[in-house]
């Protein structure tokens, strides 16, 4: 069954699970590399990672949907032709950066996909609306870290 | 800070002033410097630096102290030109400035003193910057040589290794001879100067003047050690336990290049900037055929960046020969934070500038070496913090340009070695080293300054750094002793 058929026959309530289910996988993720990290710069940045995407499930737990405000950020494609970095454990923060940014752009399309599909649902588009937009928040964030960081080009 | 007026020697009247024209610099013509490594400004004449200094209208309030980031007292050696001692101008620069002759050539003085120079309000600001290279280099030929005499202090008995030989290292070193310590430096490569040597080309900076400046605090007493690297040759534990050095000043820089990660960036004929600056700078590709380096002259070379260190590049694979020689800046010409001088003088000789571009990938041939890059097109969008204009990419634009030759210079970064070996010493997650304002890190007896603290800046806040270095290690060694 396609995940679309899925949350077809899925209630709000295990909806919101599933999502924070995915933030916690990329918690864990995260925890393991900030773990396996040999550079202490690596592992302050997997933990800033970690804390973002907490922040994210803690949130999640106490959505309300009336609060969505539409404020999509501007997706600034800084990492979009750069290449995948692989998870290992020495890491430089430029490499981290990339990878943490392409996996919020692959769950915001994942979000965005869903919305577009249940358009005709008021609460679920408005839902996975709002996942999406989080997830491109995120992606904003890291890429402008990475443009302040990286792309100084003094 | 209200600051007494210096005594004036300026003879010329003050609305008089107003209509002497900034003096502009004399250089080499740009067809002609495209092919050579010789300096490519010459320096003011004696009476250019007079009419210049006579510019100066004194001000109440002189504003251009403000923009020095180490208070250099500009208005003093202003008046010195004036009475034309210009032995004693270059002195009063080194009350605050040990290395004026560099900084006269390299600091941006558009965006420090000379932007709010107040003649700069109505008309041209004093070219402070030129002035203070005269005297530097009048000085260096006619007087006590780069540094000051002084009279030798009685030995501490304390030793301070410094590692690192860029500008904060070296302004350490002069300041700490002074107070009688034992002061040696430790530098990896084969030559003294950070990037004063291996970065900034000789038509920019000429190396004679960093050996002169290695000289003179060798005169002074300084050893200096080379092909020394700290954290794999000798610890910074070994040299403190081992060696006695009661001290230590990490003057590491940012030297670890950075790439943009996209494909091919490991192909033949693409370097970075570092790599092929230090090719050219210490491996003297620049003497081609007398040394023969492996730098090789290229059809289409395209440098990736728009700083120093790409201007730098680019106008040096002019030199070695590049037929043609490009920017590839994925801003605009407004956001770029290299010089304004730089851009003109690359302009004038010839490279091309490709901005709003930015590659995505280096094609190779079936050898491995890099014919070709693919492209973007780049839109301006949103400003940032800073409010320089994001770049962001325009939709199928991408196109593909022939080059045989790539430089990439979108910044550095700094090495983890010491980081690694001495994990005492706290650094941030970009792995600069963690330090306090006078240079104090999280290990007793060692400070640190210079970009390996505020990440890639400027040879004056290196040099800046430095010196408040020096006297926070020379407090640190008179409470050593006293305890
Ligand atoms: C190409 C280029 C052009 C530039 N142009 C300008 C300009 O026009 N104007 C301007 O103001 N600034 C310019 N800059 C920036 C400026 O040069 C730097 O900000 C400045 O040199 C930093 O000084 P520093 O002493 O901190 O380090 P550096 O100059 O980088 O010197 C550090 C030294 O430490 C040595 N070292 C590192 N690790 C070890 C170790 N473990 N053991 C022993 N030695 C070690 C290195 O080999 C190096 O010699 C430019 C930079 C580059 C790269
Ligand atoms: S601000 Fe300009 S005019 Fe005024 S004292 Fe300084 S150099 Fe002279």
């Amino acid at each position: 069954m396609s995940l679309k058929d899925q949350i077809s026959s899925m209630d709000m309530d295990d909806i919101v699970e599933m999502c924070i289910n995915q933030e916690q996988q990329a918690i864990d993720l995260y925890t393991l590399a900030r773990d396996q990290a040999k550079d202490e710069s690596s592992r302050q940045k997997f933990q800033e990672l970690v804390d973002m995407e907490t922040v994210h499930k803690v949130s999640l737990k106490n959505f309300e949907i009336e609060n969505y405000i539409e404020l999509p950020p501007a997706d600034l494609k800084v990492t979009n032709y750069l290449m995948e970095p692989v998870l290992k454990d020495n890491m430089t923060t430029q490499e981290i950066i990339i990878l943490a940014a392409k996996r919020e752009d692959k769950t915001a399309r994942m979000y965005q996909d869903l919305a577009d599909h249940f358009h005709f649902d008021k609460k679920l588009n408005t839902f996975f609306q709002m996942m999406a937009d989080e997830e491109l928040r995120h992606k904003h964030d890291l890429e402008t870290e990475y443009e302040n960081e990286f792309l100084q080009e003094g | 800070m209200k600051r007494e007026r210096p005594e004036s020697f300026n003879t010329v009247p003050m609305k008089e002033r107003m209509i002497i024209p900034r003096q502009d610099m004399p250089e080499q013509d740009a067809l002609l410097r495209s092919t050579n490594f010789l300096e490519v400004n010459l320096g003011l004449t004696h009476e250019q630096a007079v009419f210049e200094a006579q510019r100066c209208i004194e001000c109440k309030s002189p504003t251009c102290m403000d923009g020095c980031p180490v208070s250099i007292k500009i208005p003093d050696f202003i008046q010195l030109i004036c009475k034309e001692d210009f032995v004693g101008a270059a002195k009063k620069i080194k009350e605050d400035n040990s290395l004026p002759a560099i900084c006269g050539r390299v600091c941006p003085q558009e965006t420090q003193c000379e932007e709010v120079c107040v003649m700069g309000k109505r008309f041209e600001p004093v070219a402070i910057g030129r002035l203070e290279r005269f005297v530097a280099d009048y000085s260096m030929q006619h007087g006590n040589g780069s540094q000051e005499t002084f009279d030798k202090p009685a030995s501490s008995g304390q030793k301070v290794a410094i590692v690192g030989s860029g500008p904060a290292g070296l302004a350490v070193a002069s300041d700490l001879i002074k107070e009688g310590h034992e002061v040696t430096v430790f530098e990896a490569l084969h030559e003294f100067g950070g990037v004063l040597v291996y970065g900034i080309p000789e038509f920019r900076l000429p190396k004679s003047i960093l050996r002169k400046e290695v000289a003179s605090l060798e005169d002074m007493g300084v050893k200096f050690v080379k092909n020394f690297i700290v954290g794999r040759t000798m610890t910074i534990q070994e040299l403190m336990a081992d060696e006695g050095y009661d001290a230590v000043f990490l003057g590491l820089g940012a030297g670890l290049p950075r790439f943009m990660n996209i494909p091919g960036e490991n192909l033949n004929g693409v370097y970075s900037a570092n790599e092929f600056l230090t090719r050219s700078n210490l491996m003297r590709g620049y003497e081609f055929p007398e040394w023969d380096t492996p730098l090789y002259r290229a059809k289409h070379a395209i440098i990736v960046g728009g700083g120093n260190t790409a201007m730098d590049a680019v106008r040096t694979a002019k030199r070695l020969g590049a037929d043609e020689a490009s920017i590839v800046y994925r801003r605009s010409e407004e956001e770029m934070p290299a010089r304004n001088e730089e851009i003109h003088h690359a302009k004038e000789e010839g490279v091309k500038f490709m901005n709003l571009v930015n590659p995505i990938e280096f094609i190779s041939d079936d050898q491995g070496s890099v014919v070709a890059a693919k492209c973007l097109r780049m839109e301006l969008g949103e400003p940032d913090e800073s409010g320089r204009r994001r770049p962001v990419p325009m939709e199928g634009s991408e196109f593909v340009m022939d080059v045989d030759m790539v430089v990439i210079a979108v910044g550095n970064g700094s090495n983890p070695l010491i980081s690694q070996t001495t994990p005492e010493i706290e650094t941030n997650k970009w792995g600069n080293i963690v330090a306090d304002e006078d240079g104090r890190t999280s290990m007793d007896g060692v400070f640190a300054g210079g970009d390996i603290v505020s990440g890639g800046a400027t040879v004056i806040l290196a040099m800046g750094a430095g010196r408040k270095s020096a006297v926070a290690i020379n407090e640190y060694l008179k409470a050593k002793v006293g305890s």
